[in-house]
């Protein structure tokens, strides 16, 4: 971690992956997840529900922001 | 022949303890890390199916039946909360142990912080969460007997802790991790084999779709937050979630970290854990919870009866061989966690209370023995949960005993483990009042609550919302206070660490 914050690229990695957090926490606080009243629940391809696509999204983001930063600027790689 | 299948189950387990206890090298580094031989493919089953233990058969689709698809949120935090122990402290933590020969977190940290206090202190805290914890697989197991077989419940809680205690006897961290493969693939198979089963035969036409669209007609609010009984409220959706993140802290998965046999490891393992982890293994018990068992038996509303859920609708539409196989499976998942557990459990006991306080000339192999006789012991200890459960004293819900009490509990040593690692300013009278004070306040609320059952200390919230936050306040406050460590300490701990870092060649 100590590696991380020392240069550029890991203040990026690190503040891509607090902004995914951030984002998560508020598509949970805006509601959507939840089923608007009257509505029927939102099934991505017919069985996906929203907390599983987000939770994929969410791990997606993850993924592709350590492959780039360990791969190609980590200081141990 | 149930009976004789396991039976012939548990022989393959003890054969293979068997094999590790000829090969192993006798010593108490080989006994307690494995030699640090443990290559990235052996960490990731070793660490994936130490943590997904009967939890991910019986607890987490249980809860997600009762509760909605909210409760997965926790999974989320987790996936990260494992991959960010191995990006961020992971390779500080195995260099520091591998440099000064370190055989347990606590020891590098007691060592850190020249504490022998702390040793005692981080020993017993993580014991006193981690042994009812070991004691909730054997528990799973025997339900799942119960459920099967129609024996009482603690017949299949003994059968597992027997297995547990050859496994870890005599095979060691080495033979534990690489075990895991073997009981990692029976439990994917089972619970990856019996949900395409179940889905091909009752919903032939839509599969999936079909399922979730027969929820979507009976019980809509299960497919969507905040749930059937509107419980996932946003608030506790990302409480959920930021639980999860405290993964990192599991001390058991933590010591994961110094078994790695190069830094390379470090490198390729968050890999594993996004693709195979995030996408693949958690999606499993998430549809049957979320999605098939709610189509196939709506209706449950007890929560032992919701945790037994899988498990049921398979041994009611599958053959009656299945359902031992899939047994089979939730014995591997549980030995394959508790196992991990039980190696952290006798290290804290064998290299950090007794080496580390009352034997510290003891030899390698005085200690070895000695981790191995505690295993005994702790597994002994272990069942209790499950006598408490037999005579009615203890709290069936599983799901919410590893969120509720195991990881709050487990959290309580994140600031000293995290700021020990990362903070030149952290010292060892920071650490032993946060964790004391954490974890005191984590006691008190949860022991004491009002006549309605709240836990008024805690503000009713998750019991780690408000203690970690004190913890953490109290760490940075003492430390600030305190005066810093000493450059020679300063120099082992992050200086030599960071060099050897940058300079380690991978093997």
């Amino acid at each position: 971690m100590r590696e991380i914050m020392g240069h550029t690229p890991g203040k990026i990695y690190l503040f891509i992956l607090l902004v995914s957090i951030v984002a998560l926490a508020a598509a949970a606080f805006t509601g959507v997840m939840d089923t608007p009243e009257g509505a029927a629940p939102t099934l991505v391809l017919g069985w996906m529900t929203m907390p599983l696509v987000l939770g994929f999204a969410f791990v997606a983001v993850w993924l592709v922001a350590y492959l780039v930063y360990f791969f190609f600027f980590w200081p141990y790689r | 022949m149930d009976l004789l299948v396991l039976g012939i189950f548990g022989l393959i387990i003890i054969a293979l303890a068997a094999y590790g206890y000829k090969i192993s090298a006798r010593t108490a580094e080989d006994f307690m890390l494995g030699g640090r031989t443990i290559g990235v493919v052996v960490m990731f089953f070793f660490v994936l199916f130490a943590v997904s233990s009967s939890w991910t058969f019986y607890g987490f689709p249980g809860m997600l039946y009762l509760e909605g698809p909210g409760y997965v949120f926790f999974v989320w935090g987790s996936v990260a909360g494992f991959a960010g122990l191995y990006m961020f402290l992971g390779p500080r933590l195995w260099a520091l142990a591998k440099l000064n020969r370190f055989l347990s977190p606590v020891e590098a940290l007691s060592e850190r912080y020249q504490s022998k206090a702390l040793r005692v202190i981080l020993s017993v805290t993580i014991l006193a969460f981690i042994i009812p914890y070991v004691g909730v697989q054997p528990l799973g197991v025997g339900r799942g007997f119960e459920a099967l077989t129609g024996l009482p419940l603690w017949v299949g809680a003994v059968y597992t802790a027997t297995l547990l205690v050859f496994l870890v006897l005599l095979g060691g961290m080495r033979i534990v991790a690489w075990v895991n493969i073997f009981l990692g693939t029976v439990y994917v198979t089972a619970l990856l084999g019996s949900l395409i089963w179940i889905v091909a035969v009752l919903f032939p036409e839509g599969g999936l779709a079909e399922a979730a669209a027969r929820v979507a007609a009976t019980a809509p609010e299960k497919l969507s937050t905040p749930g059937p009984n509107e419980t996932f409220t946003p608030v506790l959706v990302f409480g959920t979630f930021l639980v999860g993140l405290l993964a990192f802290s599991w001390p058991h998965i933590t010591i994961g970290a110094m078994t790695a046999r190069d830094k390379n490891l470090f490198k390729w393992f968050p890999l594993l854990i996004f693709i195979l982890g995030g996408f693949f293994f958690y999606t499993i018990p998430f549809l049957w919870g979320s999605i098939v068992a709610p189509a196939i038996m709506p209706g449950v509303t007890d929560v032992a009866e919701a945790d037994r859920i899988v498990q049921t609708i398979i041994q009611t539409y599958l053959p009656a061989w299945f359902g031992v196989f899939v047994l089979m499976g939730v014995i591997a998942a549980a030995i394959s966690t508790a196992a991990v557990q039980l190696m952290m459990s006798s290290i804290l006991v064998a290299r950090d209370i007794v080496q580390g306080v009352f034997m510290p000339d003891a030899t390698d192999e005085q200690i070895t023995t000695i981790a191995r006789w505690s295993v005994i012991g702790i597994v002994v200890a272990s069942l209790a949960v499950t006598a408490a459960v037999e005579l009615g004293l203890g709290q069936e819900a599983m799901a919410l005993y590893l969120t509720d009490v195991s990881v709050p509990g487990f959290a309580q040593w994140g600031p000293a483990l995290v700021g020990g690692l990362l903070w030149k300013r952290g010292t060892k009278q920071g650490a032993i009042a946060a964790t004391v004070v954490g974890t005191l306040y984590l006691v008190l609320g949860l022991i004491i609550t009002g006549p309605d059952g709240s836990r008024f200390l805690l503000f009713n919230l998750h019991p780690v919302i408000p203690t970690l936050p004190v913890n953490i306040l109290v760490y940075i406050v003492v430390s600030l206070v305190t005066p810093r460590m000493d450059a020679q300490t300063e120099a082992i701990f992050f200086d030599e660490v960071e060099d050897f870092l940058l300079t380690e060649t991978n093997t």
